[in-house]
């Protein structure tokens, strides 16, 4: 049983301590938003947060996360309106899409980090994340956007 | 109300799912884009059924679209959705003609049935495909609503319009949802009526070319988009395949579970029979859980007799087509025009270049996968697919039973780029159910089996050779590709007859045939029988177009420089739209002066011959129709591209592309399709690429495979000329030009001749030696 | 560190195969040196069994004094079980692997029988300060007495109150698979005799308050030097090498002095970070057998004693003199740090670091983001060997080691010892100044089989 909290809720899982996070999210909790892509940390499909650090669940097993804070995709914002998650709309970044859940979560703790990122910060943190449909071009304008529109919302509330 | 919230209330009480989660799935969906099974109360990941689908009271001209009494208009896509965003594109034409109020349309993304008739994506066709029947669908939608509404408003279809879902007569009007609960109609419409109904002009389009967000999208990013591998049933277990070393041929001696047995959650291996031999010498791994299903395959232990190409490399294979172009005699010719042999015999000079591409890999994001279990007496295959009606009979054959008794489900796929054509993933699922009684069972590939079970992009050989007269003028020309044969091992059927008669996958020559006027053609593919025997050789983004423009355009190019000539005027020499390059309507109007007009817009725009660039640094140019001769898209493309003259690497700095492809439905949507293909060609001529070693391929991961990354792309400029002519495809043209036009550019920065892809640091140092050298 | 018999014979723990394995043979060897004098000076009593005192019999504040106490001296970490499930803490059967057998920690809860019940606060400072048992066996220096005898009698006093009052467990551990001979106890005075003297730490007068009290608990309670010092052949600290840096269960602890080959210092403030929350931002998270020092003990006793230790180790490891190079250090990291992975890049090695590790490890100038550790900076690329990196690789963290609350990856399944080899030579020779590091792929397959439970986590 390894307990741990999943997008603001108390969860517990009953699988072997070294089942990788990834299908403990998708199997037994249902949050699917996750994506299985490599399976090997080098496509960033899989990221979700851990203790508000992008994280690839595929090759995290569950036991070292026990106790810790685990945002998916579907936890980062109630409404699925994040800013990160509107300029991805607004500029029409997803193709196929699989790989996106895993971009934005890498995109939202890039602009934790680099709140104002530059074209080198992006590729610099995005570049672990592999879109084959290669939406790269417009990741880089979303997030950009994005930046914007987080720092126009500080601004704003003070 | 997030899945979470959904778990809690299963735990508390697993019925009470239904309205809830209806109208989460509802929300999150936008209620644009819809699957169109039924669903199952139990199963956790599907969608609804569409609340305006047949038989509640929508009104339904053509099975393509309804409209609900409350003013829904339902579309129905039979295209597989892997990113093109073609439910949009393609309910735009819908839309459109029948004047609907877009903000009320939704799509259904169907499953198989026999009345949707042919359902395939791929080959960019999709819009161009759809073009004339969903303008007519549209056009019966919006007469019955006119005729009905001008009843209701209580004067004559003449003086009624119909605009954004409404009918209306001067001051009065209704809404097509008012007509259809008020009214009820019931008319439908066969196709030689649909056929004979008048159709809005260009001027008066009001949601073709317009900008729209793509009805796919928000579910992309909140996590709610279901693809084939979220598919869950209750009960299912998982599956895991053991695969043999060979893609053919391999046979099991014995199978050892000891190990196995061990990993908790293991249930059992099967050594499955395949009556379609699709998968032979597969063993399937099941278990209780996907991790259980992992270790387990890990830990059995299996011997095989190996197929007879356990040896074949690359190089054999490419060998193998050097020897059959050298070979006058074998494939089919797609142009064999009369007085090729002659041209060359009475060639002044005749300038001769080979080429070869590496293979390479789909590595689509989402691995493949598929669920499939016996229902009601129907075997359901749950996953995402681009070619349903190729794969039904072999999923039928392999369980032997009737096609009637199989259906596939449809989903959103993880990246189709071709290797979902192929639907040889479904067969092992629907055999491994059947073993299992007709249990649910989800196979997922890890990614390193997919690797291993992927239809590549066969390895290819092209020998191009032009006959000179005494004016230096090409008077005739010959291309001789060598390759795998997707169609014939796939889809024989589907095959073309060539010139003489004989069937050639066009798949693997198309581009060759292109709109240059050099005289007599002969044009021949060669099919690569080592390379089908060793692997499924596959339909891979552009297909042929992918790689024989690379040989051609690269070929003028080094032709041009040979000849003293600049390689763009040179090439708008030959684009003389004379004989079959005229072009006919409706597809081709204009013929090769369209191609000559990108091309001349493109170098205007990059300041190819113009800018003066650093050192080792120059701008490469290609053209291409695009896809296929009967669909083209002029395409042209320029890269800038650095040489390291140190290291030898080559770096793409920047790309232009100018299209013209008729009619654009979604400008947004091509333009981001045109980015995606463009940066497939860059990875394809720099980044990737793999190798078979030992009868399989080398890469089984990204830890060795190396598609572009962000920071590998370059800035993109795209252009669409601007046409009302009939659309043409754009999900792969973007691809077909970059190739060429970076070794163009490489020999343009630093003067050598690469004549292999991808383009290798240690391949340009050994360029630059020899160039030194000589 | 672990209180043994022995009778049980035994190795030091944390001190890794190749120490322990001197040590015995040197403790075999000792045997020689026999003579009655020497039986004289290895003669001790057993101190009389007394009944259990009652809880009640200590002060609340004691038994705190000495929670802190047996906190800064890592005993639970040694003396609870973590294999089989774990165990209950302080009740001993941590199993140690030596290259003769598995060794077991022995109980240390007040148990009469099989725990420390019946000793008398003088046995147990006897134990500490000449690494004698009660009964008058000669404990081997597993157990660091080399350390704890600079324990004040207050301190000991403290533990004693504090070790008294825990639930008695009644376990025994499980027994030890070491052969004859290396079980024989004269050898431990003999080892004794040569390396050991006991005696009470005694405060520097040319120093603070500060400062003595970080030595004090550095050199004694908190035996830094037992992983952190060289071990000579007999399995001894080497007194000219003192935190030097050594191998501790395939790790290796780094050299706490002016030898730690970091670009940047490790200055008291870094120290403090990284001793009481397990993470210091220009160095990055403490990881393996480091980990638990932070979070399982530093991080609950008094901020003040972990601000010694800091202050004692800047001085130790000469911060003030080096601090100066910081600042280009730095700089040079943050170039270092985006290498190849900004504009395109087609070497594969390079690809590989992007694809697997620079999503997190990326960082830019003026400095790292915390929680983004950065290679360039960071101990496991300066070292001379690349175990620590290797280990960090196939582990990765969980959330409760490094920073607290996020996890690195395991990479076990996910990079095969060719994959680690190409990142370690790409990284040595891109992030750092230093010679290229050899045989690097049979390093990878070496640390890879140190790795226990092995973590089947793979997706492939
Ligand atoms: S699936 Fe986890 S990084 Fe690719
Ligand atoms: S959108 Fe398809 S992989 Fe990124």
């Amino acid at each position: 049983m390894i307990k741990f909290k999943l997008n603001g809720r108390d969860v517990t899982v009953d699988v072997p301590d070294d089942t990788p996070l990834l299908w403990a999210l998708r199997d037994e909790l249902d949050q699917t938003g996750t994506k299985f892509g490599c399976g090997v940390g080098q496509c960033g499909a899989c990221t979700v947060h851990v203790g508000g650090r992008a994280t690839r669940s595929c090759i995290t097993p569950v036991s070292s996360i026990a106790g810790a804070e685990v945002v998916t995709i579907e936890g980062l914002d109630p409404a699925g309106n994040h800013p990160v998650q509107e300029a991805w709309r607004e500029i029409q970044v997803p193709q196929c899409g699989y790989c996106q859940s895993g971009q934005i979560m890498q995109a939202v703790s890039l602009l934790k980090d680099y709140p104002n990122p530059t074209d080198e910060e992006i590729d610099g943190v995005m570049g672990g994340s592999l879109c084959r449909c290669m939406t790269y071009i417009r990741i880089r304008k979303a997030i950009k956007k994005a930046a914007a529109a987080m720092r126009q919302e500080t601004a704003s509330h003070g | 109300m997030g899945k979470l919230e959904q778990i809690a209330a299963r735990q508390d009480k697993a019925a009470g799912l239904t309205t809830s989660r209806r109208g989460f799935l509802l929300t999150a969906m936008g209620s644009a884009l819809m699957f169109g099974f039924a669903r199952e109360g139990k199963a956790a990941q599907l969608y609804p059924a569409s609340a305006t689908m047949p038989g509640n009271g929508a009104f339904e001209p053509t099975i393509w679209c309804s409209i609900g009494p409350d003013g829904t208009v339902n579309i129905n896509v039979i295209r597989a959705e892997m990113g093109q965003h073609v439910g949009t594109a393609l309910a735009r034409i819908i839309a459109d003609e029948m004047e609907a109020d877009w903000d009320k349309v939704q799509i259904t993304q169907v499953d198989t049935d026999p009345k949707w008739g042919l359902m395939v994506t791929g080959g960019s066709w999709s819009v161009w495909m759809t073009w004339d029947q969903f303008r007519q669908a549209g056009a019966a939608a919006r007469s019955v609503m006119v005729e009905e509404g001008a009843k209701l408003l209580g004067t004559t279809p003449a003086n009624c319009v119909a605009r954004n879902g409404r009918v209306i007569a001067g001051s009065k009007s209704i809404s097509y949802g008012d007509i259809v609960s008020k009214v009820h109609p019931t008319r439908t419409f066969t196709p030689e009526e649909m056929a004979k109904l008048p159709l809005k002009p260009a001027s008066e389009r009001r949601l073709i070319g317009k900008d729209v967000k793509s009805l796919d999208i928000p579910a992309k990013t909140t996590g709610s988009a279901i693809y084939g591998i979220d598919a869950k049933l209750e009960g299912m277990v998982y599956a895991r395949p053991k695969l043999p070393p060979t893609r053919y041929g391999a046979k099991v001696v014995s199978v050892d579970e000891t190990e196995a047995k061990k990993v908790k959650g293991y249930i059992r291996h099967i050594v499955l029979e395949d009556p379609s031999n699709t998968v032979p010498g597969w063993v399937a791994v099941i278990a209780s859980s996907y991790p259980a299903a992992i270790r387990a395959t890990d830990a059995l232990k299996v011997t095989w007799t190996p197929g007879k190409t356990a040896n074949v490399s690359e190089q054999d294979i490419i060998e193998h087509g050097r020897k059959q172009i050298a070979d006058k005699t074998g494939g089919s010719c797609v142009f064999n025009d009369d007085g090729v042999d002659d041209a060359f015999k009475s060639a002044k000079q005749v300038f001769e270049r080979t080429y070869t591409c590496a293979s390479v890999l789909h590595y689509q994001l989402e691995p493949t996968n598929a669920l499939a279990r016996l229902q009601d007496g129907k075997w359901e295959v749950h996953c995402g697919n681009q070619w349903q009606s190729l794969f039904l009979p072999v999923i039928a054959k392999a369980l032997q039973v009737p096609e009637t008794d199989v259906v596939m489900r449809s989903y959103l796929l993880g990246g189709g780029f071709g290797r979902r054509l192929n639907g040889d993933y479904a067969v092992p699922a629907a055999l491994i159910s059947k073993a299992l009684g007709g249990k649910a069972v989800k196979l997922i590939l890890t990614r390193s089996d997919d690797m291993q079970f992927d239809s590549f992009r066969s390895p290819s050989i092209q020998t191009v050779r032009v006959a000179l007269d005494e004016q230096k003028q090409p008077k005739g020309w010959e291309h001789h590709a060598s390759a795998g044969w997707p169609t014939r091992v796939m889809a024989a059927a589907f095959m073309e007859k060539g010139a003489d008669g004989k069937p050639y996958d066009q798949f693997a020559i198309a581009g060759a045939d292109h709109w240059y006027d050099v005289g007599p053609m002969r044009v021949r593919a060669l099919d690569n029988d080592l390379a089908s025997d060793t692997f499924r050789p596959g339909w891979l983004r552009s297909v042929s177009s992918g790689w024989t423009p690379w040989a051609h355009e690269a070929f003028l190019d080094e032709l041009a420089h040979e000849l003293g000539k600049d390689p763009v005027d040179f090439r708008l020499s030959l684009l003389t739209a004379k004989g079959r390059n005229a072009g006919k309507a409706p597809d081709s109007v204009g013929g090769a002066t369209r191609q000559a007009a990108v091309l001349k817009r493109l170098v205007e725009k990059c300041g190819y011959g113009k800018t003066s660039l650093p050192k080792d640094t120059a701008i490469g140019i290609a053209t291409t129709f695009g896809q296929e001769r009967a669909m083209p898209t002029w395409t042209a493309g320029a890269a800038q591209v650095h040489v390291d003259r140190k290291t030898g690497v080559v770096t793409c700095q920047k790309i232009w592309l100018v299209l013209d492809a008729g009619t654009i439905i979604d400008p947004d949507g091509a333009a981001a399709q045109t980015e995606g293909g463009a940066l497939w060609g860059l990875s394809m001529a720099l980044f990737e690429n793999t190798e078979i070693v030992n009868g399989n391929v080398r890469d089984r991961n990204l830890n060795t495979y190396t598609p572009i990354r962000i920071a590998d792309a370059p800035e993109i400029d795209i252009e669409f000329v601007e046409s009302t002519e009939k659309p043409m495809g754009l999900g792969e043209p973007g691809v077909t030009t970059i190739g060429a036009a970076i070794a163009n550019g490489v020999f343009n920065a630093v003067g050598i001749r690469l004549r292999h892809q991808p383009i290798r640091p240690a391949d340009v140092l050994k360029g630059l030696a020899e160039k030194k050298s000589a | 560190m672990p209180f043994f018999r022995v009778g049980d014979a035994s190795a030091p723990f944390r001190i890794g195969g190749r120490v322990i394995k001197r040590l015995l043979s040197g403790v075999v060897g000792a045997g020689v040196l026999g003579g009655l004098g020497f039986l004289y000076y290895a003669y001790y009593p057993a101190i009389a069994p007394i009944t259990p005192p009652s809880a009640s019999s200590f002060s609340a504040e004691q038994i705190e004094r000495g929670r802190i106490v047996a906190a800064e001296g890592y005993c639970a970490e040694c003396h609870t079980r973590t294999d089989n499930g774990g165990g209950p803490e302080l009740a001993g059967d941590y199993k140690m692997e030596t290259p003769f057998g598995a060794i077991y920690s022995s109980n240390i809860t007040p148990d009469p029988e099989v725990g420390i019940g019946r000793w008398s606060e003088e046995a147990l400072r006897r134990a500490m300060r000449y690494g004698v048992s009660r009964e008058g066996e000669h404990l081997i220096p597993a157990f660091p007495y080399d350390h704890f005898t600079k324990m004040t009698d207050q301190d000991i006093s403290d533990l004693y109150a504090y070790l008294m009052t825990r639930p008695a467990v009644h376990m025994t551990q499980r027994p030890n698979e070491l052969p004859f001979p290396l079980s024989l106890r004269i050898g431990q005075a003999a080892w004794k005799l040569m390396f050991f003297t006991p005696g009470v730490y005694k405060p520097d007068p040319s120093h603070d308050d500060l400062w003595n009290r970080g030595a004090y608990l550095a050199e004694g309670n908190a035996h830094c030097g037992a992983c952190h010092t060289p071990r000579n052949l007999m399995g001894a600290e080497k007194k000219g090498s003192v935190y030097d840096g050594a191998v501790v269960d395939n790790w290796i602890a780094p050299p706490l002095n002016e030898h730690n080959p970091t670009p940047t210092t490790w200055t008291e403030d870094e120290l403090y970070q990284y001793l009481r929350n397990g993470v210091a931002p220009l160095h990055g998270p403490a990881g393996g057998p480091m980990s638990p020092v932070a979070h399982r003990f530093l991080a609950t006793v008094p901020e003040q004693d972990v601000h010694a230790i800091a202050h004692y180790f800047a001085d130790v490891d000469k911060a003030s003199e080096r601090q100066k190079h910081d600042k280009a250090a730095l700089e040079l990291a943050m170039e270092q740090s985006k290498k190849d992975l900004i504009g395109p890049n087609v070497d594969p090695d390079a690809k590989l670091y992007q694809g697997a590790c620079a999503a997190c490890h990326y960082n830019a100038a003026p400095s790292p983001v915390l929680g983004r550790p950065d290679l360039a900076l960071n101990n496991a690329l300066w070292l001379d060997e690349p175990t620590n990196l290797y280990q960090v690789m196939l582990h990765g963290l969980t959330a409760e080691e490094g920073q607290s609350g996020v996890a690195m990856p395991s990479f076990y399944n996910a990079l095969s010892d060719a994959d680690m080899a190409r990142i370690a030579a790409y990284l040595r020779r891109t992030r750092t100044t230093l010679p290229a590091w050899t045989d690097l792929e049979k390093k990878a397959a070496d640390v890879r089989k140190t790795v226990k439970p092995i973590p089947v986590n793979s997706s492939h």
